[in-house]
């Protein structure tokens, strides 16, 4: 997939990151190395061999620092059931960013820009700053971010859907992050998942406008969760130290 | 409050917990007044529906009085008497507006689990796994009530609980399955499973016009209830196969329509049967479609097999070459609860129906674990259980 902006990432700034990893990818990578390939030593028959070799992979890249960016592409699309005039405002509308955007934090920065912050998984903090590349009202917004280890451009496009079903609204973009697949596997584990962010965002979206709150079940009672309980809330998203968002008011 | 939960695979308890609160704008607090336990509840006792979570508050079929109300909810007062349905629905999205309730855009908090599995979500549902959106349900002294206007209907004074509470799944449930067969007059309907949906899907179908209603199920005083209905019965216990029997009793055509009213656990005595059995126990499949490989046998050429009976995943050597060339139209889904529970309160009310002729059971909300086994092992000839969450149990 091809998303055409205006700006295409320069490459010296590509190679820049391929060549250079930050510390903290290449000490991942040698630790989750030795740790894999000494899960590996302590088995038996393939699995030995493939945990072992994986392992030993991850450690030679940490070490010779060779870790390419991890590429990923994602597309979310959704039809809001209202007019496209009334779905551009409102995503349009500063103001309206924290009602609806889940786990990302946008505000409008200098000049223009806009800055990205994707909270603090692990304690780490992940911003980033980005442009308005490209802009037609109603139709779409094309943007892309500014030097830095995260890299990221995409269109926003809204179109009206066939039949009176209202809006098509799409999020097509491409991402890199430093430290190759590892540091994907690292931010997954720390549920930081673009497509996911995205995919939710837009659905949270599309739930403010057409039921004019967002449904949830934070804050419901229940009975003892006991640790499994507890384990799989963590696991369908429904941790209850999310902030009670009480949408719509 | 106190409420039913669920622990774990056959071990709901009822525990002490917290009252429900007003969470989003549109959402209205009922006092639960009856509830009653559906054979759905028995897939999950029975540890069948995937993404429960110890913890999790059952059941569906509720009704109650408005006691809050959210700052949106403008045609529900405090006092109101309400039916809850199952389906909870927003009312605004294009699946609400084409009278698709149950297949709501903007129900589900947790649609993403959904989408995984299904492709796309269908509305949350009350107390049925945090796939269909983890809501806590109705076996509970209080409830918090989603998107209060859209779904729970008003009820009048001079009807009892127990003649509209099963306006809140069952009734509905029955009443679409017999809907979706088309019937036409003259039509003769097979129905699969005599429990609480097959028993209103029998009188439905008379209601729509049926001449003939063949009712299968091995247990009596379900085949009993039925026949007070007027159905044809057909023990499947006391014949060698069920298809050639239904053949023989509809002069060699087959049925019209058939029904499976029975879902994901059904029961039979043959060599596919004790597969599905072995499958489900080592956990490779969720589903035993027994009742819908007779019913798409069974079924005329030409004609409908509806399916208000809830699968949950896979289904295992479906006769689908047989649907194909005989032309079957298969209906199913969840139930449009918003599209049935007015005309079918107004049913109620010209006593044309009352629904209260299915309870077998009538106990408090304490004596609901031991009310599980009783309805999923079908002793006391056990057809539905009404719980009365402030009624204090019997002494011993």
């Amino acid at each position: 997939m091809t998303i055409s902006t205006n700006v295409e990432a320069s490459r010296e700034q590509r190679n820049s990151s391929d060549q250079y990893p930050s510390r903290i990818a290449r000490a991942a990578s040698v630790l989750s190395g030795t740790a894999l390939a000494a899960l590996g030593l302590t088995r038996r028959g393939w699995t030995r061999t493939t945990l072992a070799a994986s392992g030993g992979y991850l450690v030679y890249r940490g070490i010779t620092g060779k870790a390419a960016p991890y590429k990923g592409a994602v597309r979310v699309a959704f039809t809001i059931d209202r007019p496209t005039e009334e779905v551009y405002s409102f995503v349009r509308d500063p103001q309206n960013w924290p009602r609806f955007l889940q786990g990302i934090e946008m505000e409008p920065g200098q000049e223009g820009s806009l800055k990205l912050s994707l909270g603090k998984p692990a304690g780490l903090d992940i911003c980033s700053e980005a442009i308005v590349t490209d802009e037609r009202d109603h139709e779409h917004i094309a943007w892309s971010s500014l030097p830095g280890a995260l890299q990221h451009r995409g269109v926003i496009r809204f179109r009206r859907a066939p039949a009176n079903r209202g809006t098509e609204i799409s999020v097509a973009f491409e991402y890199r992050v430093p430290a190759g697949p590892v540091g994907r596997a690292l931010g997954l584990l720390v549920g930081w998942d673009p497509e996911q962010l995205v995919r939710e965002s837009l659905r949270h979206l599309k739930q403010l406008l057409e039921a004019g709150e967002i449904p949830t079940t934070l804050g419901q009672p229940s009975g003892a969760r006991g640790v499994k309980g507890k384990a799989l809330r963590v696991i369908y998203r429904e941790r209850e130290d999310e902030e009670i968002r009480l949408a719509g008011d | 409050m106190k409420a039913l939960c669920w622990q774990g695979k056959n071990n709901v308890q009822v525990e002490t917990v917290d009252d429900p609160k007003v969470l989003n704008p549109r959402d209205a607090i009922v006092r639960i007044t009856r509830t009653a336990i559906c054979g759905s509840d028995l897939h999950i006792y029975d540890g069948y529906i995937p993404t429960m979570e110890p913890g999790d508050i059952l059941g569906h079929e509720f009704m109650g009085e408005v006691v809050e109300v959210g700052s949106e909810v403008k045609r529900l007062k405090v006092g109101d008497r309400v039916v809850v349905p199952f389906t909870i629905a927003c009312g605004n999205c294009y699946y609400c507006k084409n009278q698709l309730w149950s297949l709501c855009d903007n129900s589900n908090p947790n649609a993403w689990i959904a989408e995984k599995m299904y492709g796309y979500s269908p509305s949350g549902l009350f107390g049925y796994s945090h796939m269909l959106g983890g809501y806590a349900g109705g076996q509970a002294q209080y409830a918090r009530v989603p998107f209060a206007e859209v779904g729970p209907i008003k009820v009048p004074d001079g009807l009892s609980d127990e003649q509209v509470l099963f306006l809140s799944d069952i009734f509905p449930t029955g009443y679409m399955g017999a809907e979706n067969c088309d019937i036409k007059s003259g039509d003769v309907i097979a129905i699969w499973g005599c429990g609480a949906v097959g028993q209103f899907a029998i009188r439905s179908a008379f209601m729509l016009g049926a001449e003939k209603v063949i009712a299968i199920d091995r247990f009596l005083e379900r085949l009993n209830l039925a026949r007070k209905a007027n159905a044809d019965v057909l023990n499947y216990n006391e014949v060698d196969d069920v298809v050639e029997e239904l053949k023989w009793m509809t002069g060699g055509r087959g049925p019209d329509a058939c029904i499976d009213a029975v879902g994901m656990e059904a029961h039979a005595h043959s060599v596919p049967a004790l597969y599905d059995r072995a499958k489900q126990a080592m956990m490779l499949s969720f589903d035993r479609p027994l009742v819908l490989r007779q019913a798409i046998q069974a079924c005329r050429k030409g004609g409908v097999v509806s399916i208000p009976g809830v699968y949950g995943g896979f289904l295992d050597k479906i006769p689908f070459g047989a649907a194909m060339n005989k032309g079957l139209t298969l209906r199913m889904g969840q139930t449009h609860m918003m599209k049935y529970m007015q005309p079918l309160l107004e049913r109620v009310q010209k006593a044309e129906i009352d629904p209260s002729f299915v309870i077998t059971h009538r106990l408090s909300l304490e004596e609901a674990p031991q009310a599980y086994e009783t309805f999923r092992d079908k002793e006391q000839q056990c057809i539905k259980v009404v719980l009365d969450p402030w009624k204090e149990a019997k002494a011993a």
